[in-house]
């Protein structure tokens, strides 16, 4: 079975927003809310490196362990999903997710929030398949056509791809090869520059 | 013997309020719920294939 995982390669990643973009129109996000984002590191400075963020979709999801209401589910493929008829939009996961990845839409004045918004690897929610209600809720359903999301087909220059975890694995240990050396985005040589 | 008494219902009245401040040792650890919710018709059709074959096709050519 396999464990379906977004990856961005840092070195290839040009700040470009388009996956950000492509995400928003592929799913009718509402206004305020971001399932993914792009991250510069060092912006403005020589050398500076973006990476792609939203979901990750985690082996052993934190959002879904501190959900006091159980809304989270994950399908065969690794895909973490959430139900919003249930989520009461606690902030809880927002709290527990290592990548900001919970967004909730302004509901209502002084900053009431609504249901939890996050990226559903383009496979809908627990909604028949397709349909109006589940665009509506949730967004495009991709998966079921046996599409990978829009944000990684449409990277123009491949820094963001999506899939099996082990294939997009081979994928970048390949590019690795290829380069000669690992990025430096993080890691050692960032961590302790020489000199 | 009246002495006693209030002495006897002093201790009594003292390890009753102790008592409250009994402190319990197990630790919560919170174990992930079930899924609360309906089932999702996306769990009993398969696109694993399909998807594998767009990764190979879409995302390894370059």
């Amino acid at each position: 079975m396999a464990r379906m995982k977004f990856l961005c390669d840092a070195e290839r990643c040009i700040e470009c927003n388009s996956c950000v973009t492509a995400c928003k129109n592929e799913n009718e996000v509402p206004w305020g809310v971001n399932r993914r984002r792009v991250v510069v590191l060092g912006d403005g400075e020589p050398g500076e490196k973006s990476i792609s963020v939203a979901c990750m979709h985690c082996t052993d999801a934190p959002c879904a362990a501190v959900c006091p209401v159980d809304c989270f589910y994950t399908t065969d493929d690794g895909i973490v999903l959430h139900d919003k008829d249930l989520c009461i939009g606690c902030g809880y996961c927002f709290y527990a997710c290592p990548f900001g990845a919970p967004q909730y839409p302004q509901e209502q004045a002084f900053g009431v929030r609504g249901k939890m918004d996050k990226c559903t690897f383009c496979a809908g929610g627990p909604l028949p398949d397709n349909t109006d209600a589940e665009y509506t809720k949730y967004g495009r359903n991709r998966i079921s056509e046996g599409k990978l999301p829009l944000c990684a087909e449409m990277c123009a220059t491949k820094a963001l791809i999506a899939g099996d975890g082990d294939t997009i694995a081979d994928i970048y240990r390949e590019r690795v090869l290829q380069r000669g050396t690992r990025p430096q985005t993080w890691g050692w040589e960032t961590a302790y520059p020489s000199g | 013997m009246q002495k006693k008494l209030i002495v006897i219902l002093l201790v009594l009245s003292g390890s009753l309020a102790l008592s409250g401040c009994l402190e319990d040792f197990q630790v919560t650890l919170h174990e992930p719920g079930v899924y609360m919710g309906p089932s999702d018709p996306l769990l009993e059709t398969s696109q694993t294939a399909a998807l594998a074959d767009r990764l190979n096709t879409g995302q390894t050519d370059r």
